[in-house]
């Protein structure tokens, strides 16, 4: 086994073992999203395996960074503490629905596993900047527009919900 | 070290439509802040309703412009790619059809908003901005051959409106609409871009064709991402079971938005996933079929039943919206040229009789309040006259009774079913078409044969609105008696309808 396939490994099994603490602390809204942060991580370090620097490092930075950071003051602007939440209802149905989930799970891993996405060879500076920016400025390049027009949507909408005072 | 420069041929008449739309936007935006800052413009104090009108004239240039690139492009029949190379925007007929659509309710929506949003006291440039990005995010998604440019048109129509819908702040009512729509939107929207996933990573291609070409219907994985992108749909066109938010946010946004959303959003929807069907899985029509058809009687049936006991109207328009869905849905299960081409025909029927029975709903609101529980109707006929004759015409409309769009619209639908041999279909749409009779009538019965109540319903109306209640009329009749027109206008709807999905197979 190579490194390229141990440090797979390693960051597939923190990313999954991070989703799962995630869901389970699902009460403890901080440590919950501490977990993401982890999961978030371990993606970015199969990205640097596969040799994409560029999206690992815009992974870090806009998901483990900015996003789970707006999490964590929506959290604390909330106040939410582990007694806001409810005790859980319908345990057994949900622990039910989480055994089907597994039984499918297993079921189609057993039957269907050659329908699963086979490896690719990727070519020369994958996910480099080099190779992004010209993805970007080429053939996405009306994505990319289109998307200055969905985040001004975005900053008017907000201002005009949560501006104090309309009237001016 | 500097890789050689890219030449693009890129073709901007592609993108016309759009583009003017969010430049109009942007434009709005710019000169709301101007207006505020003076006291006078073109030598008139600047008021209130001075403002909304300005905006509003400002945003009905915007629209006018991108409807008529967008008619210059279906008379010209011919298609352009913005970006030959890598197709993501396609403005062909059946795309500019669809612009038409969205472009004439976005138009209407905006003339009955000029006098609302003042009665409301909620007349803020940004409503204008918001609703023309979003039409422009609608004409991006009806023009996409992409899966991105899917995503990003349904995600700007989307967020636009979320805001819109809590425009009136200090209602609670326009609170709680925004913030469902809001919560249950974005969910649909992870399951759409879930199921957009899972057909990437199966096919390896994001464009339709490409999906098309690489499409395994043996593959649980791409018919798991094709069953989630039916579903985000589902949710847009608010199909049963995806339908719950529905009533209340209907009923708790302002009605201008109402009217605006549940023609336009209904009808970007449809003709993309119209696009995905007829273009991009042409290919497995069978299962595709089956899941069509449960969806097509269950909206038929909950959205009809359902609509039966409401005593607001605009909660009651909210559930026979969701009947509509499902009659349009029949279209999809036919799955041929007639199907096809009788939804487009369907939605734009649509336009006029449901933005025509809110307009009046919008014209009758009197100190920010909506005249829209079902005794507010009562004897309406004795003091407003020509409000109630012309909402008796659309709700006639909305039933399907002859001589009204609505019957020549499910006509095509039915005649389209029957000949693809879903007769069953069609029984049980007949069935629904016949309960629906029932709570249509219920207004004009309240206004034709109940006292007046206490509270006198406001008088007058303004020129705007009067202009939308005028067009949605002429809508309904004309194209009622003649919807292939007439020869001293040919205002052909049938044919154009039929044009445009020519080129789908």
């Amino acid at each position: 086994m190579s490194v390229d396939v141990a440090l797979f490994y390693l960051f597939a099994a923190m990313a999954t073992a991070s989703a799962v603490a995630m869901v389970v602390n699902v009460r403890n809204t901080v440590a919950a999203a501490m977990s993401l942060v982890i999961c978030m991580v371990s993606l970015a370090g199969i990205y640097v395996v596969l040799e994409a620097h560029l999206i690992a490092v815009v992974q870090i930075m806009v998901y483990a960074g900015a996003i789970v950071v707006l999490f964590i003051f929506v959290v604390m602007l909330l106040n939410l503490r582990q007694d806001s939440f409810p005790p859980g209802r319908m345990r057994g149905l949900k622990f039910l629905g989480s055994l089907a989930g597994l039984w499918f799970l297993a079921r189609f891993l057993a039957t269907q596993a050659e329908y699963l996405p086979q490896t690719v060879a990727l070519e020369e500076g994958f996910g480099g900047y080099r190779h992004l920016g010209m993805a970007l400025f080429t053939d996405y390049l009306l994505a990319f527009e289109a998307t200055s027009l969905l985040l001004l949507a975005a900053i008017v909408g907000a201002v005009i919900l949560a501006k104090r005072r309309l009237d001016t | 070290m500097n890789p050689p420069p890219v030449e693009i041929a890129l073709d901007f008449r592609a993108v016309a439509p759009i583009a003017i739309s969010g430049i109009g936007a942007m434009a709005v935006l710019l000169l709301e802040v101007f207006l505020a800052r003076r006291k006078t413009f073109l030598f008139k104090p600047i008021g209130p309703s001075y403002v909304s009108g300005v905006l509003g004239l400002a945003a009905t240039f915007t629209l006018v412009a991108a409807i008529t690139t967008a008619a210059q492009a279906f008379l010209s029949g011919g298609t352009a790619v913005f970006n030959p190379e890598h197709p993501m925007v396609q403005l062909d007929r059946f795309a500019a059809f669809g612009i038409g659509v969205v472009g004439v309710g976005a138009l209407l929506a905006v003339w009955l908003s000029i006098h609302y949003l003042v009665e409301l006291r909620i007349n803020y440039g940004e409503y204008y901005a918001l609703l023309l990005l979003s039409t422009s995010g609608m004409m991006l998604m009806v023009s996409a051959v992409d899966l991105i440019s899917v995503f990003l048109g349904l995600e700007i129509l989307s967020i636009p409106i979320y805001v819109l819908a809590g425009f009136d702040r200090r209602k609670l009512d326009s609170n709680e609409s925004a913030m469902k729509y809001f919560l249950t939107g974005s969910f649909a929207s992870g399951l759409l871009l879930y199921g957009m996933a899972l057909l990437y990573g199966t096919t390896g291609h994001t464009d339709l064709a490409g999906i098309r070409a690489a499409f395994d219907a043996g593959n649980p994985l791409t018919v798991g991402g094709l069953g989630l992108v039916i579903v985000g749909f589902a949710f847009k066109v608010s199909s049963v079971p995806f339908h719950q938010w529905t009533p209340d946010v209907y009923e708790g946004a302002p009605t201008s938005v109402t009217a605006y959303m549940s023609v336009t959003v209904k009808a970007a929807a449809f003709v993309t996933l119209l696009r995905f069907a007829a273009a991009g899985f042409a290919t497995v029509p069978e299962n595709l079929t089956q899941v069509l058809w449960v969806l097509a009687v269950a909206t038929i049936a909950v959205g009809n039943i359902t609509a039966v006991v409401q005593d607001n109207v605009k909660r009651m328009l909210a559930y026979s919206s969701i009947g509509h869905a499902g009659f349009i849905l029949i279209g999809f299960v036919a799955a041929s040229p007639e199907g096809y081409s009788a939804v487009l025909f369907y939605l734009f029927a649509y336009l006029f009789m449901n933005v025509g029975a809110f307009g009046v709903i919008v014209a009758l609101a009197d100190r920010g309040r909506d005249w829209d529980r079902i005794e507010d109707y009562s004897g309406l006929a004795r003091t407003r006259p020509g409000l109630a004759a012309v909402m008796t015409l659309f709700m006639i409309s909305l039933a399907g009774i002859p001589g009204t769009v609505g019957f020549v619209a499910k006509f095509q639908i039915f005649a389209a079913a029957v000949k693809a041999g879903h007769v069953w279909l069609t029984v049980i749409a007949v069935l629904g078409s016949v309960i629906s009779i029932y709570y249509y009538l219920r207004v004009p019965v309240h206004m034709y044969m109940r006292e007046p109540g206490e509270v006198s319903p406001r008088t007058g109306m303004d020129t705007t609105e009067g202009l939308v209640l005028l067009t949605c009329v002429f809508g309904v009749l004309f194209f009622g008696f003649f919807p292939d027109g007439i020869d001293r206008l040919p205002l052909s709807a049938l044919s154009w309808a039929r044009d445009s999905v020519a080129l789908l197979r």
